[in-house]
């Protein structure tokens, strides 16, 4: 009796990522007693960031990955991340192995705050144009919730976790609670002001991003202080100076004595209790002593990241279930859906040639989606957002330069310039199909003794218009703005998942027929288990999702105490 | 950075010719592991090829940053077997070129004579030693220009510069 006493709790939070944190800091707040399970290693904020301090001259290789691993780890060498500086962080290949019916990166992020460690920092909120997608484009199904509902809790995050931005106004891209915004530089102004002046509809602002530029009272309580813009934000920060679970949520929630993180703990499948008709709680692989052990809680937030929290529930089975938890009309895992990233723009700028920039910037311009906002006025659907920036760079000594010519090249190439170097890359919507899908795989199993995850995502007919469109409008906008040289291209190889923002298959929806959760994030058919991660998209918008993710999950976070206290769950 | 500081102390005492220790970097034959190379000459050889890239003037040149080192750890742990071997064979043709145009091998060659011979493979008609002339030159100026001793001496970076100014004066240093 006392080993159940000591494995109950009243929430567990499936995953210490982004969304988990929150969902850890929210109940532990609240006074509920809540276990986090995190299938990788521990990974304590400072103590576990042995790159942090490196100089460049203190990498082996200068930051490049010996071709031997790179050779034994295709899918993880194709993420930018992966170098010395934070290779350590980046799950390889064959520790989690997967199928790829069509080629797709997974990236992955296995320790204590998951990919939250890592991932990129822009923070954008929706707009209401963004939920009515579906909707009024006719496909997927429609959001169960509005701007208006999620506005509030979007502040809520925002200001525990430290955005910068500007206030632009813009009802495309609506404003949150922002810290001074970072600097634009000479060009991206020019940029700027050049694209207000020839259309009406494309503003180029200041990203949006989770970074402390000036630190307020909450953000000092956490132990962080002001952003040193070093830009190397996924060796992790010894300042807290940008939002992850590590420097943040988790310290948060361990203060309030509430909370329990157990590291090295595989989840494999939610328990149902068939007569109670709730679930109960969840079975783990324990990683290190390679024990079944199983938790027990009133209300369990499945936060494992998009695909695994699909193959979590799928493989939640049980007489009621036996396709999965609350997965009644068999759409679990379907309407999978991703951010391509395909396509970059680059050329140069040979004014403002004598000015530059100094420091770093762990940002960048941000150009929010231009097509299809008010109404169709493509051949696709929907649109993309552009990433921007420009800066110069010292030059490199010219290609024949040897022996002292070379040498004094070197040495003076601080006073030697680049013209502008200026760069777009696209972030395009994709619509959520049938077809796109994860399932798992009837025989092969993994390491943990789960079934294999079958991935099989793709793009498709939309995808290639919007690439074509996004190169044709950019050229557009460069050469409207003078820019010379440039150059367009289209990744086509790269995969999708290596954007990391894969999103769905465990889908909110109003209807329990059409989608899988309710509008608290609520699975339909089994209503003390949430889904706050990626998995709950019912679309993807252009934005950059985590803030969304956040803002979810203390939203549901809320109504779970409320009703748990009402006794309702 | 005590340790580093002291060093750094010691090397300027002694003036800039003094052929510092591995401070520069974690690269010394010690940490160097597994090699690729065969020849006990290459590593020497290839010392006095990367000094010719960047020689010592005023300032260190590539051998006693030991740049040499770098590329042999990058050519050993980060090329294909191809390039490896592209390496290996160019780099041993190097003192039987030397001999044939200068009636000496390189190691003896003066410094007009050496820059003559990496010149020669510059321009080669063999597109193989061109690949390798200019893996040899541009690993050489990377290890070079990543060393400690370059990025604090002689170029503008900061680990953490806690600021991000976006439009100023192009600066003369």
């Amino acid at each position: 009796m006392d080993s159940l006493k000591k494995r109950t709790y009243d929430v567990i939070v499936i995953g210490s990522g982004i969304s988990g944190g929150w969902a850890a800091k929210e109940f532990s707040e609240k006074k509920l007693k809540t276990l986090v399970l995190e299938r990788g290693k521990e990974v304590k904020h400072i103590i576990d960031y042995p790159t942090t301090l490196k100089e460049p001259w203190e990498f082996e290789h200068r930051g490049e990955i010996p071709r031997e691993v790179q050779e034994a780890n295709p899918i993880a060498s194709r993420c930018y991340i992966f170098r010395e500086g934070a290779a350590h962080f980046v799950v390889k290949d064959n520790e989690h192995p997967y199928i790829q019916e069509k080629p797709f990166d997974w990236i992955r992020g296995y320790q204590t705050g998951g990919k939250s460690l890592l991932w990129a920092r822009q923070t954008q909120r929706w707009s209401q144009f963004d939920f009515d997608g579906p909707q009024r484009d006719n496909f997927a199904v429609e959001w169960p919730i509005n701007y208006n509902d999620i506005a509030p809790w979007y502040s809520y995050v925002e200001k525990f976790a430290g955005i910068t931005g500007n206030k632009d106004g813009l009802p495309q891209l609506p404003d949150g609670e922002f810290l001074p915004p970072h600097e634009m530089s000479c060009v991206e102004k020019y940029f700027s002001a050049q694209m207000a002046k020839t259309y009406k509809d494309r503003p180029v602002i200041i990203g949006r991003a989770a970074h402390i530029t000036k630190p307020e009272p909450i953000h000092l309580q956490q132990g962080r202080g002001q952003c040193l813009n070093r830009n190397i934000c996924q060796r992790g920060c010894p300042y807290g100076g940008y939002f992850s679970s590590n420097a943040s949520t988790l310290p948060w929630a361990a203060k309030t004595g509430n909370m329990t993180l157990r590291p090295n703990s595989v989840v494999h499948s939610i328990i149902y209790d068939e007569k109670k008709q709730r679930a109960t709680g969840v079975r783990v692989f324990d990683s290190e002593t390679k024990e079944i052990i199983e938790f027990y809680a009133r209300v369990i937030f499945v936060n494992a990241a998009a695909l695994n929290t699909n193959l979590i529930l799928l493989n939640s089975t049980s007489n009621r279930f036996p396709n999965g938890l609350g997965n009644d009309n068999d759409l679990m895992g379907k309407y999978v859906a991703f951010h391509n990233y395909r396509a970059t723009v680059n050329a140069e700028y040979d004014g403002d040639l004598d000015t530059t920039t100094e420091g770093k910037r762990p940002n960048s311009c941000y150009i929010p989606r231009f097509r299809n906002v008010y109404k169709q006025e493509t051949d696709f659907l929907r649109g993309y957002a552009a990433g921007f920036g420009a800066e110069r760079y010292h030059t490199s000594a010219d290609g024949n330069a040897v022996g002292e010519d070379l040498k004094n090249q070197l040495i003076n190439s601080k006073n030697k310039w680049t013209n502008w170097k200026v760069g777009s890359h696209m972030m395009g919507e994709t619509i959520p199909k049938e077809t796109n899908f994860v399932a798992l795989d009837k025989d092969q199993k993994d390491p943990f003794g789960m079934p294999l995850l079958r991935i099989s995502v793709g793009y498709d007919d939309n995808d290639e218009k919007m690439v074509k469109d996004y190169l044709e409008q950019m050229t557009e906008m460069f050469t409207a703005a003078g820019f010379k040289n440039i150059r367009t291209h289209d990744n086509s190889k790269r995969a999708p998942g290596n954007d990391i923002h894969e999103m769905g298959g465990v889908r909110m929806g109003k209807d329990s027929k059409t989608s899988l959760l309710n509008e608290w994030n609520q699975l339909h058919a089994c209503k003390n288990v949430f889904v706050t991660d990626g998995a709950c998209m019912t679309s993807t918008s252009t934005q950059n999702p985590s803030l969304t993710y956040m803002a979810l999950t203390a939203r549901a976070c809320d109504y779970a105490v409320k009703e748990l206290k009402k006794g309702n769950i | 950075m005590q340790r580093r500081e002291v060093i750094k102390g010691i090397a300027l005492s002694l003036g800039s010719f003094v052929a510092l220790p591995a401070w520069a970097s974690s690269w010394n034959t010690a940490t160097l592991g597994k090699q690729y190379f065969s020849s006990v000459n290459t590593e020497s050889l290839l010392a006095e090829l990367v000094e010719t890239i960047i020689p010592t003037t005023d300032s260190l040149g590539a051998k006693s940053l030991n740049v040499h080192l770098f590329v042999q750890k990058m050519i050993t742990d980060c090329y294909d077997k191809n390039a490896q071997a592209n390496f290996d064979t160019n780099i041993s043709a190097i003192d039987p070129l030397s001999v044939k145009t200068f009636g000496k091998i390189f190691m003896d060659c003066n410094p007009t004579q050496r820059l003559s011979i990496l010149n020669t493979l510059a321009l080669s008609t063999d597109q193989d030693t061109v690949k390798f002339y200019k893996t040899l030159r541009g690993l050489t100026i990377q290890g070079y220009t990543s060393s400690e001793y370059f990025l604090t001496r002689y170029s503008d970076y900061e680990m953490a510069p806690a600021r991000y100014l976006g439009c100023v004066p192009v600066k003369k240093y």
